[in-house]
């Protein structure tokens, strides 16, 4: 009885921020609102019993809004106030139709599958999850490695400046050379003896 | 008594409040023992005015900032601008809930006690990114994008250096890591073990925002970055929940890699465990007054082409260790 209380009110507080993500003015707040909403997702994990997968869903998920907040700060101007979200091509009857069919389907599915016991399935301990990682589903979990680490390279690949020397790169504005300073900087006589010089009233 | 232990909402409940008060309160007087410590270290007294040798300072602030109006800026994200604070609090207590203090001292006793840690403990910049945002001044906003660029740069060695004694004692318990550790020898006594600690303390140190890492807050070049705008009990809550952060941190690290309440002579194990906690907490003060702030690019390269490399190193010797045992 009290599970279903509790569980009511965390389907509700779901609802609801998932509501406001889509409805906030404001891509900031969306942002933070879908990081409530993935936080609330954890709390269902936890009342069935997955700790496991509650904790990755707070460190990957809730964490990874961080990254989306700061797309949030690069694409809006705050001092404009509060940023609509535009909606540039207006089909309201397409999009309705999409949403509507999409609606249709997971509804469709959810009433032909059979229903599933209330009781939380018994918890799987992390040692069982590890093992069935790295023996049963050892091809799908080396497959999304690859597959992530195909991603971090190409976004590696994708933010690296263009050399200068490349040919047919030109086009696109070629911004110099950064100086990247070493950890340990070994001060050159050159840049430090002007400074000297013009501290001490020099005329070099 | 028993009732309260055996009833799981009762025990939560109030082991949670006793935990909050009693860090809240710590971390007051820690206030006080970082003052006085850095006054020796830069050879003055500190506090020396309220109270015997200055002990009764942090009252005398805490009144000074409730008693002032908290203010927030006209163009402000007000309700954000309001949040920021407590919510920082919150992340930064809400990590000792795996505390293992005893045997039985103990909140909660999660199977993923380490992952609830990391992960709250990583959470820490998104309040005070927050706080950055809604402050609308281009000081603040500079210094919470820091913060989350340096939050999810060294969340990655974070994780990985505290893989090492999850993998060494099989659990990602904490309380099965001291236990582990009782059994069988303090992580730190090992080769891998020490490396992985002094890892795990140098991304912690970046993670809470201390020197050598502050460069989100950088007090020469951005005011005092994402709590620029913050006066009064505003600002009284992120200090002090900077130093509940760097408390807690101190005693995860304690029950990672110093063997948590194990210890000798007899003594009550809570006194071990209080003993190992301050015992790291100063060494982060030491080097706190003691070094200078690194740069931005320096920080980056620290942690990709030297901790990153190096924490997986060290999980892949811890491997090989556990494999060879058996």
């Amino acid at each position: 009885m009290l599970g279903q209380i509790g569980f009511g009110v965390v389907a509700v507080m779901l609802l609801f921020t998932a509501f406001r993500v889509v409805t906030a003015r404001n891509l900031v707040h969306t942002v933070l609102w879908l990081g409530l909403a993935l936080a609330v997702t954890a709390v269902v994990y936890v009342m069935l019993g997955a700790h496991f997968l509650a904790a990755i869903q707070i460190i990957l998920y809730t964490g990874g809004v961080l990254t989306l907040m700061l797309f949030g700060v690069m694409l809006t101007h705050r001092d404009e106030g509060f940023v609509a979200v535009q909606n540039p091509s207006g089909r309201y009857v397409a999009g309705g139709l999409l949403a509507v069919s999409v609606f249709a389907m997971l509804a469709a599915a959810i009433v032909r599958t059979p229903s599933l016991p209330a009781t939380p399935a018994p918890p799987v301990s992390t040692e069982a999850l590890g093992a069935a990682f790295l023996t049963e589903q050892v091809l799908a979990f080396e497959v999304l490695s690859l597959l992530l680490l195909v991603a971090a390279v190409g976004a590696i690949v994708m933010a690296r400046r263009r050399d200068a020397g490349e040919e047919g790169e030109s086009q696109g504005a070629v911004l110099p050379e950064r100086k990247v300073l070493p950890l340990r900087q070994p001060q050159p006589d050159a840049e430090s003896a002007p400074v000297a010089a013009r501290a001490s009233g020099g005329d070099a | 008594m028993t009732f309260v232990l055996s009833n799981p909402w009762l025990h939560g409940l109030v082991f949670g409040a006793v935990l909050v008060s009693v860090l809240m309160a710590l971390v007051a007087f820690i206030t006080w023992f970082e003052r006085k410590l850095a006054g020796r270290i830069q050879s003055r007294l500190g506090p020396t005015m309220v109270g015997p040798f200055g002990l009764l300072q942090p009252i005398a602030d805490a009144v000074k900032a409730m008693q002032k109006d908290f203010i927030v800026p006209k163009d402000a994200d007000r309700f954000l601008f309001w949040l920021a604070p407590p919510l920082t609090i919150a992340f930064a207590l809400a990590t000792a809930a795996v505390i293992p203090f005893s045997k039985d001292v103990l909140a909660a006793n999660l199977d993923v006690g380490v992952l609830y840690a990391l992960a709250f403990s990583g959470l820490l910049a998104f309040p005070t990114w927050v706080a950055g945002w809604a402050s609308n001044n281009k000081y603040a906003l500079l210094g919470g994008m820091r913060m989350v660029a340096q939050g999810i740069s060294y969340e990655i060695p974070m994780v990985m250096a505290a893989l090492v004694p999850v993998t060494l004692a099989g659990t990602l318990s904490m309380q099965g890591i001291v236990e582990y550790q009782v059994a069988s020898g303090w992580i730190i006594a090992t080769p891998v073990g020490a490396a992985a600690g002094l890892l795990f303390l140098t991304t912690a140190l970046a993670e809470g925002n201390r020197i050598p890492f502050d460069i989100p807050e950088a007090e020469s070049e951005l005011v005092a970055g994402p709590t620029t705008e913050y006066n009064a009990i505003g600002w009284s809550i992120f200090a002090a929940s900077e130093y509940a952060h760097s408390v807690i941190t101190a005693a995860i690290v304690s029950a990672l890699f110093l063997g948590g309440w194990d210890g000798w002579w007899n003594l009550p194990p809570l006194l071990w465990m209080v003993a190992k906690t301050g015992f790291v907490f100063l060494i982060v003060t030491w080097v706190r007054w003691s070094l200078l702030r690194f740069r931005s690019d320096q920080l980056m390269a620290l942690c990709w082409k030297y901790l990153v490399p190096g924490a997986l190193l060290l999980v892949l010797i811890a491997g090989i260790q556990v494999s060879v045992r058996g």
